[in-house]
């Protein structure tokens, strides 16, 4: 049995479909079985970001109506063995599908896969419900802007007001030179708002948009540093005790860039 | 039996220290006589310390402005004390008054000045955006009061953690509940009717614990151990 992990932010444009894409590849690099669900019914864009848009024939609203098997709905990942994607329906909206629907899809796809990945709307309406409906674990995305911030504070009362306690961190595009000069919020005051674990900090890093525009997730990407902060988030994920980046030293990029091949090597 | 007599007899009259000054507080059950009698037990024995004393006003028992005159005229003239209200001032006892003032045998033992008494709500948790707490008492929140959270209680609010959301304390106009926290960083504080709201440019980072209460009808804030 899987599990089922909703990636949830609230705010609209934070980065949960990149966060869900760049975990759920990570995860399948790690030889776990992987399948990426895309909740956002209507506006969906997982399959987009993973390349993966032109194969689509069923959808979400397909498998749950009965049009189609489950099977038939999942789309192969071109590149990584053992991920899989569940594309959201376009010509639909939210209320096509019901928490109870979401629960028994997540339900039977943790049958078979390793980890699902849900990959929430933003809002708290309908759309938040059914991707909450079956999810054992939640990550929040936020960044570090007040109204992230606040909008994560928000999520995170609503899920454990449904039962999803201890949701889990992810602070995403930090721009480190910014934060030391005291024009952005630094990862221990929101930390100290939003009082829950963090699983990881995301730099603000140019090579997203790039990858995202190719439909390759940066987390392939060993020369990336948010694709190296991606995978911590997933050997955390996994359980695995990993220390923060340092993302406050003095040293420049191209020290920092250094050590991070040594670490590559290590590994 | 009659000890627990003693012991209502003794708080027929009681003064009780507030901002505005010194309230005397006459049990309501009680005759203006039996009053004027407990007045005078109390205050012929301490005389010259209650001389000069500045009185507010009456309060607990309703007085019809015979009695209130009377008691009035009592006071200044063979006590020397100096009274400040006006009959039309005069507030009976509200609900809260009057439970506190049943109690005033116990709280009466304290050597404080500012002691009361009710129901409190426990709240272990942060309090987070969207999330609203309304109680006909006090609430403890025992954690974090977080932006665009509401608290509304009927008496006093005590955050053992930050408070950077909206509190509203005294909702059925009590304009002597506060709010005490750890952090006070709000967004608004109300007591009563009165709204406050944080300055617009950003505020000194307080770490000190404060209390805001009203004071000449403002909302203050200020450390509440201002010797630490």
């Amino acid at each position: 049995m899987g599990e089922v992990i909703v990636v949830t932010s609230g705010k609209g444009g934070v980065g949960k479909t990149t966060t869900t894409a760049n975990i759920g590849t990570g995860l399948s690099l790690k030889g776990k079985s992987v399948v990426l669900v895309d909740a956002d019914i209507g506006l969906r864009n997982l399959d987009v970001v993973m390349g993966l848009e032109n194969r689509i024939v069923y959808d979400l609203v397909d498998v749950v109506e009965g049009s189609c098997r489950l099977r038939q709905a999942l789309i192969k990942d071109k590149r990584f063995a053992n991920l899989y994607l569940l594309p959201a329906a376009q010509t639909k909206d939210k209320n096509a599908v019901n928490p109870e629907q979401m629960q028994k899809l997540t339900s039977d796809l943790a049958e078979e896969f390793d980890y699902v990945m849900v990959d929430c709307p933003a809002g708290i309406e309908q759309g938040f419900k059914n991707a909450i409906a079956g999810a054992s674990r939640a990550v929040v995305v936020t960044t570090p802007e007040v109204s992230a911030v606040r909008d994560a504070d928000r999520i995170i009362g609503l899920l454990e007001a449904s039962g999803l306690r201890n949701p889990q961190l992810v602070i995403n595009r930090i721009k480190i030179d910014m934060v030391k000069r005291g024009d952005m919020m630094n990862i221990d005051d929101m930390i100290d708002i939003l009082a829950i674990d963090l699983l990881g900090v995301v730099p603000d890093d140019d090579m997203i948009v790039v990858s995202t525009n190719r439909g390759e997730p940066a987390i392939a990407n060993e020369a990336s540093l948010a694709g190296q902060a991606y995978r911590n988030i997933v050997r955390r994920i996994m359980g695995e005790d990993v220390p923060f980046m340092n993302l406050e030293s003095d040293e420049g990029f191209l020290t920092r860039l250094v050590k991070m091949f040594g670490f590559t090597k290590r590994r | 039996m009659t000890g627990k007599g003693y012991i209502m007899n003794d708080n027929a009259v009681v003064f009780k220290g507030t901002k505005e000054g010194l309230y005397i507080i006459l049990k309501e059950e009680l005759d203006v006589s039996v009053i004027k009698n407990h007045l005078d037990k109390k205050i012929r024995p301490s005389k010259r310390f209650f001389e000069g004393a500045k009185i507010v006003n009456f309060k607990g028992k309703r007085l019809s402005r015979e009695e209130f005159d009377e008691l009035k005229g009592i006071i200044e003239q063979d006590y020397g004390m100096t009274f400040t209200g006006s009959y039309n001032e005069l507030s009976f006892a509200s609900k809260h008054d009057r439970e506190e003032h049943s109690d005033t045998g116990i709280l009466e033992q304290l050597p404080y000045e500012h002691v009361q008494k009710g129901e409190a709500l426990v709240v272990r948790a942060t309090v987070r955006s969207g999330q609203l707490i309304d109680y006909k008492g006090n609430i403890v929140i025992i954690g974090d009061v977080n932006p665009g959270a509401h608290i509304k209680a009927a008496g006093s609010i005590i955050v053992m953690g930050s408070m950077r959301g909206i509190a509203h304390a005294g909702v059925n106009g009590d304009y002597s509940a506060f709010i005490v926290a750890f952090k006070i960083q709000p967004m608004q504080l109300r007591i009563g009717d009165i709204i406050t709201r944080a300055p617009d440019s950003i505020s000194p980072k307080i770490s000190n614990p404060e209390i805001a209460l009203v004071k000449q009808g403002m909302i203050v804030v200020e450390p509440y151990l201002p010797n630490k």
